[in-house]
C-alpha cells in the first residue's frame, strides 16, 4: 500500500463582500483510502482584518493516508462563512479542490460559489441575510445534477500543501 | 549559620496534597554544603491519590496548628486528573457539546488559567535559635522545586553557579541574616544508561513505524496503465452571463474506461460576479480513469493521448439559451500539477437574422459534431481545411488538471536511479535510448540480485566493512 501525507494550512480568504469570514472545511476521500492519523475536518477562528482585505486563517492541515488504489483521490472541501457583528452567521461559498498527486510544495487557490435562490430569495438576502445551502455538501460528488444549480461565483481561499507521497513509485505509478 | 542542610529525600515525593513537613529537617551542620538531590517525578503515581480531596488536618505534624488549609493545599486540591491511557492514534474531536453553555465557577477558574499537574517540593530550614528548634514561625521557605508531567523541573531561586550568595532576613526579633548556596550535586548520566535511553528511544520509534506499516499494508492494484486526471475550473469573458460548461473526454482507440464513471459532466450554472472581473467559478472536482491497452507493440506511431473537448452555455432567467464557446483540451502526457486555459470560439452565421435571433430569443447554430473542435472524427484525408466556417472569439477557460499514471512497466523503470523514462520512450522501445536503457536495466536487476544473495549470508562469513553494508541495504 502507499502513504500520502498532506502537510499544510489554510491560509485565508480574499475577495468576498465582507471580511469576518470562518471556513469549515473537510477532506473527502474514497473507499480504498484510510486516514492513518490527523483531523480531516475542522473548522477555523473568525478572522477579521483590520486592515487588507485577506481574512487570515492558517488553519494547519496535517493527514497521512494510506490506499489500496488510485480511485476516490483525496478532495478538499471548504465552506466559507461569515459571521456579523451580532453573531449571525451566513453561508458565503463553497469551494471545492483534489490534492494534487504531484509531490512538492503547492499555492493552491480555490474559487467559490454561492447557490442562489429566486429573485424573492435574492431580496430578502440583501436585507435580512441567509440564502440557500445545499442540503448535503456531499451532493457535489455525486455530480448528476449538478446543472440544475444556479450560482454565483464567491472569492477565493488559498491553502498551502506539501503533499508527500511514499511507495507509489513501488506500485508503478508516476506522478 | 546560614548553611542549612535539608534532606528532602525524607519528603514522600509522591504526596502532593499534604503540606511539606519541616519537621525532617536537621540542626544545621556547618561544614557541609547543602545538597540537593533532584528527585523524578513520577506523575503516574497520581492516579492511586485523590486528587480533589482537601488536605486533611490530621496528616500535618502536631508543631503545625493549622486549622484552615494552607494556599499551597488549596492549589494543590485543583489539580486535574490526568488519564494514564494514551491517545487513540486518531484523534476526534467531539462532535457534540463542544461548547458548555453554563459554566460553573470552578470551570471558570480552572479554564482561565493553563493548569499543567504540577507537584511541588519546597526544602524549608528551620532557622530559630538552637535552643529554640521546631518553632513554626522561624521556618523559611529556602528553594521551591516544581516539576510537571511534559519533564520540566523547575527550581525557584535558581543554583547560585558562582554568583552571589542569596540572603535570607529572619522575622522576629534578632533579625538575622543568612546566606544561602544552592549548588546541583546531582551526577551526571552514565555513558551506558545514556546509551539504553537512546536505544529505548530508538525502539519505541520502530515499533511505532512497523505499527504504522502494518496498518499500511501491502496490496495495490495493478492495472495496465491508467491515467487520473482531477479538473476544476472557471470561465471569463465571456458575453453573457450565467455560464455552464458541458464537456466530456474523447478516448482515442486504445483507451478504455470504466463503463459506469462518466465521462462527461455539466456543470452547475454560474452567474459571473462583478468582484472578480467577471469570472465565473465552478470549482467542480472531476475525475476521469482511463486505461490504455498497448496491443500492438510494432505499430511505431506513438499513442494518442486523450482530448477534452467542452462547450460553453449560458442560460438565463429568460431560459433562453445560447452557446458561448467551444474549445479543447489535449490531456497532458506528462504526470503532475498542469493549470492551463484554453480560449474558446463560437460559429458564426453570416447575416443579421442569426444575430438578431441570438441576442432576443436565445438558440445558436452548434456544432453537430464537437470533434470538429479540433480533428473531426471522420477525417481521413491528408490536409484538413476548415475554409468557409466563420467563428468569433470569446472567452477562455482555466482547467487545473492533476495527471496521475500509473503502469505496471513503470516498477522495473523506477530502479533506475538515474533518469526515469517517461512513457513515450517507454511505449517506443525501439530507440537507441530504449536499448541503453533495457541494458542498465538488466544490470541493476542483476546487482540486485547478487546484494540480496550476499545480505542472506551470516555476517561472519562476510569479510566486509560496514561501509559495503550500508551500501547494500540503502
Amino acid at each position: 500500500m502507499a502513504e500520502l501525507h498532506i502537510i499544510g494550512q489554510i491560509i485565508g480568504a480574499t475577495g468576498f463582500p465582507q471580511n469576518s469570514l470562518f471556513c469549515k472545511w473537510g477532506v473527502h476521500t474514497g473507499g480504498a483510502w484510510r486516514l492513518l492519523s490527523g483531523l480531516k475536518e475542522g473548522q477555523t477562528q473568525v478572522d477579521m482584518p483590520q486592515t487588507g482585505d485577506m481574512a487570515y486563517w492558517s488553519h494547519p492541515i496535517d493527514l497521512h493516508y494510506t490506499t489500496k488504489g488510485l480511485q476516490g483521490w483525496p478532495k478538499l472541501h471548504l465552506q466559507v462563512w461569515h459571521q456579523d457583528s451580532f453573531g449571525r452567521c451566513q453561508l458565503y461559498g463553497y469551494g471545492y479542490i483534489h490534492i494534487p498527486s504531484s509531490p512538492g510544495q503547492h499555492r493552491l487557490q480555490c474559487v467559490t460559489w454561492r447557490p442562489l435562490g429566486s429573485w424573492q430569495d435574492q431580496l430578502a438576502e440583501m436585507f435580512v441575510g441567509g440564502g440557500p445551502q445545499l442540503r448535503s455538501p456531499d451532493l457535489i460528488y455525486s455530480g448528476a445534477d449538478r446543472y440544475r444549480l444556479h450560482t454565483v461565483g464567491m472569492g477565493t481561499v488559498e491553502l498551502e500543501l506539501c503533499v508527500i507521497l511514499r511507495h507509489f513509485d513501488r506500485y508503478g505509478v508516476e506522478s | 549559620d546560614p548553611i542549612s542542610t535539608p534532606k528532602p529525600t525524607h519528603l514522600p515525593p509522591l504526596d502532593p496534597l499534604s503540606t511539606p513537613k519541616p519537621t525532617h529537617l536537621h540542626p544545621l551542620d556547618p561544614l557541609s554544603t547543602p545538597t540537593l538531590p533532584i528527585s523524578t517525578p513520577k506523575p503516574t503515581h497520581l492516579h492511586h491519590l485523590d486528587p480533589i480531596s482537601t488536605p486533611k488536618p490530621t496528616h500535618l505534624h502536631p508543631l503545625d496548628q493549622i486549622s484552615t488549609p494552607t494556599f499551597l493545599a488549596e492549589r494543590m486540591a485543583n489539580v486535574r486528573h490526568r488519564r494514564q491511557e494514551r491517545r487513540p492514534v486518531e484523534s476526534v474531536v467531539p462532535k457534540s457539546r463542544l461548547i458548555t453553555w453554563e459554566p460553573s465557577e470552578e470551570f471558570i477558574k480552572n479554564s482561565h488559567i493553563i493548569n499543567t499537574p504540577v507537584q511541588t517540593m519546597h526544602i524549608m530550614g528551620d532557622l530559630g535559635p538552637s535552643g529554640k528548634l521546631g518553632l513554626k514561625e522561624n521556618e523559611y521557605i529556602l528553594c521551591t522545586i516544581k516539576a510537571d508531567g511534559n519533564g520540566v523541573i523547575t527550581i525557584k531561586p535558581d543554583f547560585n553557579n558562582n554568583r552571589g550568595a542569596y540572603r535570607l532576613e529572619t522575622q522576629g526579633e534578632k533579625r538575622e541574616v543568612w546566606r544561602l548556596y544552592l549548588e546541583n550535586a546531582s551526577s551526571d548520566i552514565h555513558a551506558e544508561e545514556k546509551e539504553r535511553e537512546q536505544r529505548m528511544y530508538r525502539d519505541l520509534y520502530t515499533r511505532h513505524k512497523d505499527y504504522l506499516n502494518s496498518l499500511v499494508g501491502q496490496d495495490f492494484e495493478m492495472v495496465r496503465i491508467i491515467i487520473l486526471i482531477q479538473t476544476h475550473f472557471s470561465a471569463q469573458g465571456y458575453e453573457y452571463d450565467n455560464l455552464y460548461v458541458h464537456f466530456f473526454l474523447d478516448l482515442p482507440n486504445n483507451w478504455s474506461s470504466v463503463p459506469f464513471h462518466g465521462l462527461s459532466g455539466v456543470t452547475q450554472t454560474c452567474r459571473t460576479s462583478s468582484v472578480g472581473k467577471d469570472v465565473a467559478f465552478f470549482s467542480y472536482p472531476f475525475s476521469f480513469e482511463t486505461f490504455f491497452h498497448k496491443e500492438d507493440e510494432s505499430d511505431g506511431s506513438l499513442p494518442q493521448w486523450p482530448v477534452l473537448y467542452f462547450k460553453v452555455l449560458s442560460l438565463d432567467f429568460w431560459q433562453r439559451y445560447r452557446t458561448e464557446g467551444y474549445g479543447f483540451l489535449v490531456i497532458p502526457s506528462t504526470p503532475g500539477y498542469h493549470r492551463m486555459t484554453c480560449r474558446t470560439w463560437r460559429p458564426l452565421q453570416s447575416g443579421t437574422v442569426a444575430e438578431l435571433r441570438r441576442f432576443f430569443i436565445g438558440g445558436a447554430p452548434e456544432l453537430e459534431d464537437i470533434s470538429y473542435v479540433r480533428v473531426p472524427g471522420t477525417f481521413k484525408g491528408k490536409r484538413l481545411s476548415r475554409f468557409g466556417f466563420r467563428t468569433q472569439t470569446t472567452g477562455s477557460v482555466t482547467f487545473t488538471l492533476n495527471c496521475i499514471q500509473h503502469a505496471r512497466a513503470f516498477i522495473d523503470a523506477s530502479t533506475l536511479k538515474k533518469r526515469r523514462q517517461t512513457v513515450l520512450d517507454q511505449l517506443g522501445g525501439h530507440s537507441q535510448q530504449g536499448s541503453v536503457y533495457n541494458v542498465l536495466e538488466a544490470f541493476q536487476r542483476a546487482r540486485n540480485r547478487m546484494q540480496e544473495a550476499r545480505e542472506t549470508l551470516p555476517r561472519d562469513l562476510i569479510n566486509t566493512s560496514a561501509q559495503l553494508n550500508s551500501e547494500s541495504s540503502a
